[in-house]
C-alpha cells in the first residue's frame, strides 16, 4: 500500500489532485443541473434546514441559491460587520459570498475563492446581474488562497475543508489570509463515530 | 487541528442534521456525521 504525502511530506489520505478533480466533476454537475439527485440537498430548503436566516436568502435571485451545497451556517456564531473584508474559501455558485456582500455593504469587500470554473462562471454572471462591485471571484484552491498575507478580517467557508485531503495546509493558508484578531467562521461536517482508514483512502466516498 | 495552526477561542455550534432525507443519509447515519457551525480566531 502507498503512502501519500503532501508537499511538506505530511501524510495524506488521498492524492490531492485526484480528489480535486473528482470535486470539481461533482461541482460541476451541481452547478450545471442544481435539480438534479445528489447525495446532499441543495437550495433554499438546504439553507432553511442549516438554520440560515431567511430573510435575507428570499431576497437573493434563484442562481445564487439553486445550487448552494453547504453543511451549516457559518453566519450562525458570529454576524457579519458593516465594512469588512470578507474571504469566502469555496464559493461555488456564491451563495454565501452574496449574503456576507449584503452584510459588508458597500464600503466592505467580499473574494470569493472556487476551483470549479463552472461554478466560478456562474458566480461572477450572478453578481454582474445583481449589479454587486464588491464581490469577486477568483479561481483558486483552499491550500493556496490568491489572496495577499492578511488582507481579510474574516474567512467564510462551508462544507469545502472535508474535501481537502489536506486540512492543516489549508488552516495554514485561512491563517495567512487572516489580518490578527481576524475571524475564521465556516460551517463543516464531523464524524462521531471514527471512520476506518480503508474507507478514508476511498476517493468516492469523499465525494459521495 | 484549529489550535495547533495557531487559532484561539474556538467555538462549535449545535449539529444540523445535513444529509437527513438526502441520498446519502446512509453513509451519514453509520458515521453520525452532521453539520456544525465553528468560530475561531487568529491572535
Amino acid at each position: 500500500m502507498s503512502t501519500i504525502t503532501d508537499q511538506d511530506g505530511r501524510f495524506t489520505p488521498v492524492d490531492p489532485e485526484a480528489l480535486r478533480a473528482e470535486v470539481r466533476a461533482k461541482y460541476r454537475d451541481v452547478a450545471e443541473s442544481p435539480n438534479a439527485s445528489f447525495h446532499f440537498h441543495t437550495g433554499r430548503d438546504l439553507a432553511r434546514r442549516c438554520r440560515y436566516d431567511m430573510g435575507p436568502v428570499d431576497q437573493l435571485p434563484e442562481c445564487a441559491v439553486e445550487s448552494f451545497a453547504g453543511v451549516a451556517n457559518p453566519f450562525e456564531l458570529r454576524d457579519i460587520g458593516s465594512g469588512e473584508r470578507v474571504v469566502d474559501v469555496g464559493s461555488g455558485a456564491g451563495f454565501d459570498s452574496f449574503l456576507a456582500a449584503g452584510a459588508v455593504g458597500a464600503s466592505g469587500f467580499v473574494v470569493g475563492v472556487d476551483m470549479t470554473p463552472e461554478m466560478l462562471a456562474k458566480s461572477t454572471a450572478t453578481a454582474a446581474t445583481l449589479g454587486i462591485a464588491h464581490v469577486e471571484f477568483r479561481d483558486g484552491i483552499a491550500e493556496s488562497l490568491p489572496v495577499p498575507d492578511g488582507w481579510a478580517d474574516v474567512v467564510i467557508s462551508n462544507g469545502v475543508f472535508n474535501l481537502c485531503a489536506d486540512k492543516r495546509l489549508a488552516f495554514d493558508e485561512v491563517f495567512r489570509v487572516l489580518r490578527p484578531g481576524g475571524t475564521l467562521q465556516f460551517a463543516d461536517i464531523a464524524n462521531g463515530r471514527p471512520v476506518p482508514e480503508e474507507a478514508m483512502r476511498e476517493i468516492d466516498l469523499w465525494t459521495g | 487541528m484549529l489550535e495547533e495552526v495557531g487559532f484561539v477561542d474556538v467555538r462549535i455550534g449545535d449539529p444540523v442534521d445535513t444529509f437527513g432525507g438526502a441520498g446519502g443519509e446512509a453513509n451519514a447515519r453509520a458515521f453520525d456525521v452532521h453539520g456544525y457551525a465553528f468560530r475561531a480566531r487568529r491572535p
